[in-house]
Parts: structure tokens; C-alpha cells; sequence
């Protein structure tokens, strides 16, 4: 990979602040997850008074039950959801823009007033970041330039000044509208672009990503004819699902709880156990924020991870495969697998020699024994 | 390539690395994909035993990074030896608690370059490990699947 690459620029970060504004860059950093090292998304606190992303912790507990700061014993039980937080990285994160302006050395004389209009470009970042938060995450890294209007603008504008930030979580633009894709123009939702992408951009299918819960559940029912029959949980309040213990499930009660999430029942017992895992993180980890994802995104999610993960499997064995099938390729392995192969012979070959002699010795005179 | 959290913190990190550098003593080799990494790593200083000497450190991440720890491993090929430390065999693998128990998602790769360089800093003598031999013939190629005993905390 080229360390120059154009995809480490784009990062979609935000503005880091100028080195000589320490303050500022404490404060910022104080909002970053120590784990995923975002800023907070679903806050959380566990007992030692650490806190982090819910997926983030959830996921670090699930292998290690212990602080990832501190090392002190932590359970999933101590997890509280920290509304203070959230809110604070909200209001930080509408305010930033704002912050940075001010930061300028040209503006520092007026740093102690609130401005008197923050530039148009920076604020409607700030909004389109905010806009891309509250999307799917697999929106989050999405070229901000695709779209900006002017009511979007205003209200960016609207938000900054009065501080408010119960109102906004109408997001203009959803992950279910569509857009084009910047390299083959072909249109499809938003969500699904940055995959688009990664996936080389094949022509767009009709794709399970960001359809309505409606459609979302009809879809399955077609792969799956007739599997579901649970209620359309997306009304019903949400709560927490509860761990099975995955060394006594069977798999029919996997499929079970899968099928009562209207989620795909295919594959053997651990593939059933890596989805109800995956998915019971995504679930519980969203009721920890106040912008929670739809069911439908997060199925979509789930959906990626569990292909991901394939394409992750199968690139590993064609490599070795594909590195075997040329003359170089062999010729490489031969070379990293040589001294293995070359030890072993060496042993073979001293051990045949050692039993002949052996062999010879007793035919002989009486050996020693070591 | 990795999924989603671990792609995105890769990328971050190699980001920072971009901007800010590497301390003293360790460079950014190569990072042949996005997901393994290799690492020039120095001692600076007088009174080190290792003036002089560099090693190559090349980090795996595995899909589940940063909550799974990296594979980490001193290179032993034509061009570079591993340092000669008693708590790192002579195909590599080390034996250093934060590789594997003790492994946290807060870590990064830059803060393990700097746990070796100064594991390797504080070492007086020379030594391959006890039973270096024994581990080498019998090692699975990836070291996270050895069983480490860590029982010495003084280098």
C-alpha cells in the first residue's frame, strides 16, 4: 500500500486545531473514544468511571472483561449509558467549527465575543458532518461536497448561534435517497456508495442496504421463503436482548432468536453464533444513543460485516492458492518454507543414521545408552 | 483488508504517522497493505547494548483490531536478525505481555514500537531466551497462538 495514497488524506476528520491552542486541542481530544479513537458515539461509563463508544467497549468486554485504560475489572453489567457525555460531544461538535474560527490568530482579538456570523463554509460542514453522524455508519465516509443547499446552510447557521441542539435531528438528506456514484455515475442511495466503491463499482441491484422496514422484511421473506414470523418489531419499544449462553444454545434457539429479528437463518451452529453476537452488539450498543440507527440500517450493517468477513476469508486462502499456481510464486514459497523443509530432512537424516549405527552396534559390540 | 472499525483506525494511525512522525528511533518502513506493517527500530543513547543495530519489526492487524491485539514479530530474514534478548526467540517471536494478555484497544502501533524499543533499551546482556532451540523447531508461525508464560518484568 502506497503510504501517499489519496484515500489517507481524505479522511473525513475534521479541522485538527492549530498547535498553539493547547486548550482547545485537550478538549478536543477528551471527546475522542480511547478504543475507535472517534469522537464518542453512544457514550458510555463502566464502574471504573472510563468511557467509551457502546459498540466500542461492548466488543473490547466481549474478549477481555477489563478496563482497556485502566486494567481493572469491568463487566458488561457496569455499562450506564452517560447522556451528559453524549450531549456534550454534540454540542462540541456544533460548536467546533464555530471554535476553530475563533482559534485563528487573525480572529483572536475577538475571541472573547461570540461572532458575529461564522462563515457559511465551515458552519455547513460542521451541519454535513452532523448529517453524516446520524446516517448509517456505513455513510460515515462519504465526500461531504456531494451535497450542501442553502436551507441547510440556515439552519447550520441557526444551530451555531442559539446553541440548541434538541431540534435538529431531522436529517435532510437520508441514507435512503439517492446519489450518484462519482466514479461510474451509476444512482443509488447515498448508504451504499462508499461499498459501491470498495466493491470495484459493480452495476447496482435492487440491495437490501437502507430499504424501508417494509421491503426490508419482504425481502427476506423471499430469500427465506416464509422463515419469518414475527411481528414487525420496529414499533415496539426497544429492549435490550439478553446474551444466550453460546456454549449450551442449541442452534435451533439461535435461529430462533435470529428469525425473531427477522434475520437470516442460514449457515452452521458457530456462523449462527457469530451473527446472533454481531448483531446483539449492534442492537444493544444503539440503544445506547439518542440517534439511533433504524432496524433496517442496522441489518444492512450486519449484512456488510458478515460479507466483509467472507471476502476477508476467501482473499487469504486465493493468495496462498493463486502464490502456488506461478512459477515465482512457488519459488517464493520454496524460500520462506526452505529452512523448515531443510530441518527436517537434516533430522530425518540424522535419526536414520543414529538407528543404523544403533542397528550396527548391537549387531557389534554393546552400545551406549545416553 | 480489515472491516469497518479496524480499516477506519488503520487509517488513522497511518494518517498521524503521516503528520506527526514516529518518535525517535523508529521508522515506517513499509506498509505493504493496509493491514501489515513494518517498522525500523533502533536504541538510542550511549548506554545501550544494541548501538548500531536495527531491527525490523512488522505488525499483522487482524480483522478485529483494534479490540484483537496485532501480531507482532521481529523480521529474521536475509537482511534482518532479531535482536538478541532473553525474551526474544531466535525466529522472532517475543514474549512481551502486552502482546497478548495484557493487550488493550487504547494501544496503537507506534505505542508497541516504543514498548520494544524500550524493552530492548533496558536490556544488559545478550541472550537468546532459555529454551530458545526447543520453541523454535516446535513455534506455530503466528505467535498469538503460543501460550507465553510471562514471568520476568525486569526487562
Amino acid at each position: 500500500m502506497d503510504l501517499n495514497h489519496p484515500m489517507l488524506l481524505a479522511s473525513d476528520d475534521p479541522p485538527p486545531f492549530p498547535p498553539n491552542q493547547t486548550q482547545l486541542r485537550r478538549l478536543d481530544r477528551a471527546l475522542y473514544c480511547q478504543i475507535c479513537k472517534e469522537p464518542f458515539q453512544g457514550p458510555v461509563s463502566i464502574a471504573c468511571g472510563h468511557s467509551f463508544c457502546s459498540q466500542c467497549i461492548r466488543s473490547s468486554l466481549e474478549s477481555l472483561k477489563k478496563c482497556p485504560v485502566c486494567n481493572e475489572t469491568a463487566g458488561e453489567g457496569s455499562i450506564r449509558r452517560n447522556r451528559a457525555l453524549e450531549e456534550i460531544v454534540d454540542s462540541w461538535e456544533d460548536a467546533r467549527a464555530v471554535m476553530i474560527n475563533l482559534s485563528q490568530p487573525q480572529a483572536s482579538s475577538s475571541r472573547k465575543r461570540p461572532p458575529p456570523q461564522p462563515t457559511t463554509s465551515s458552519a455547513s460542514n460542521d451541519k454535513v458532518k452532523r448529517l453524516r453522524r446520524d446516517e448509517a455508519g456505513s455513510s460515515r465516509s462519504q465526500s461531504p461536497a456531494k451535497r450542501s443547499s442553502g436551507a441547510d446552510e440556515d439552519e447550520a447557521i441557526d444551530i451555531s448561534s442559539s446553541g440548541g441542539v434538541e431540534d435538529e435531528d431531522e436529517p435532510v438528506l437520508t441514507e435512503n435517497d439517492e446519489g450518484e456514484c462519482p466514479i461510474c455515475s451509476a444512482r443509488l442511495a447515498i448508504a451504499a456508495i462508499p461499498l459501491h466503491i470498495e466493491r470495484g463499482c459493480p452495476p447496482p441491484k435492487k440491495q437490501v442496504n437502507g430499504s424501508g422496514s417494509g421491503n426490508q422484511k419482504a425481502d427476506w421473506k423471499k430469500v427465506f421463503g416464509g422463515v419469518s414470523t414475527a411481528k414487525n418489531k420496529d414499533k415496539e419499544p426497544m429492549k435490550r436482548i439478553t446474551k444466550p449462553n453460546y456454549h449450551l444454545a442449541t442452534p435451533a434457539e439461535l435461529k430462533a432468536i435470529l428469525s425473531a429479528h427477522s434475520l437470516p437463518i442460514t449457515g452452521d451452529k458457530p456462523a449462527l453464533e457469530a451473527r446472533v453476537q454481531e448483531w446483539i452488539l449492534l442492537y444493544n450498543s444503539n440503544l445506547d444513543t439518542s440517534h439511533p440507527k433504524s432496524l433496517p440500517a442496522l441489518r444492512a450493517r450486519l449484512n456488510e460485516i458478515e460479507a466483509s468477513r467472507k471476502r476477508d476469508k476467501e482473499k487469504g486462502k486465493d493468495a496462498l492458492g493463486e502464490q502456488l499456481t506461478t512459477k515465482e510464486g512457488v519459488a517464493k514459497y520454496v524460500k520462506e518454507r526452505g529452512g523448515e523443509f531443510e530441518r527436517l530432512r537434516k533430522e530425518v537424516l540424522a535419526r536414520d543414521s543414529q538407528a543404523l549405527a544403533r542397528a550396527k552396534g548391537q549387531a557389534g559390540k554393546p552400545i551406549e545408552i545416553e | 483488508m480489515a472491516t469497518g472499525l479496524a480499516t477506519k483506525r488503520l487509517m488513522k494511525e497511518l494518517a498521524e504517522i503521516k503528520t506527526k512522525g514516529t518518535p525517535p528511533g523508529i521508522v515506517l518502513l513499509n506498509a505493504v497493505a493496509l493491514d501489515q506493517w513494518v517498522f525500523l527500530i533502533s536504541v538510542l543513547g550511549d548506554e545501550t547494548i544494541y548501538a548500531g543495530e536495527t531491527f525490523a519489526l512488522r505488525l499483522k492487524f487482524p480483522n478485529r483490531y483494534p479490540i484483537d491485539s496485532p501480531e507482532v514479530t521481529f523480521l529474521a530474514d536475509a537482511e534482518y536478525i532479531p535482536p538478541l534478548h532473553p525474551h526474544v526467540y531466535s525466529n522472532g517471536h517475543i514474549c512481551a505481555s502486552i502482546l497478548g494478555a495484557e493487550w488493550s484497544p487504547v494501544l496503537n502501533a507506534v505505542a508497541v514500537c516504543i514498548t520494544m524499543q524500550s524493552m530492548l533499551a533496558s536490556n544488559k546482556k545478550k541472550e537468546r531466551p532459555e529454551g530458545n532451540d526447543r520453541y523454535v523447531r516446535s513455534a506455530p508461525s503466528n505467535p498469538k497462538l503460543t501460550r507465553w508464560q510471562y514471568d520476568d518484568d525486569t526487562v
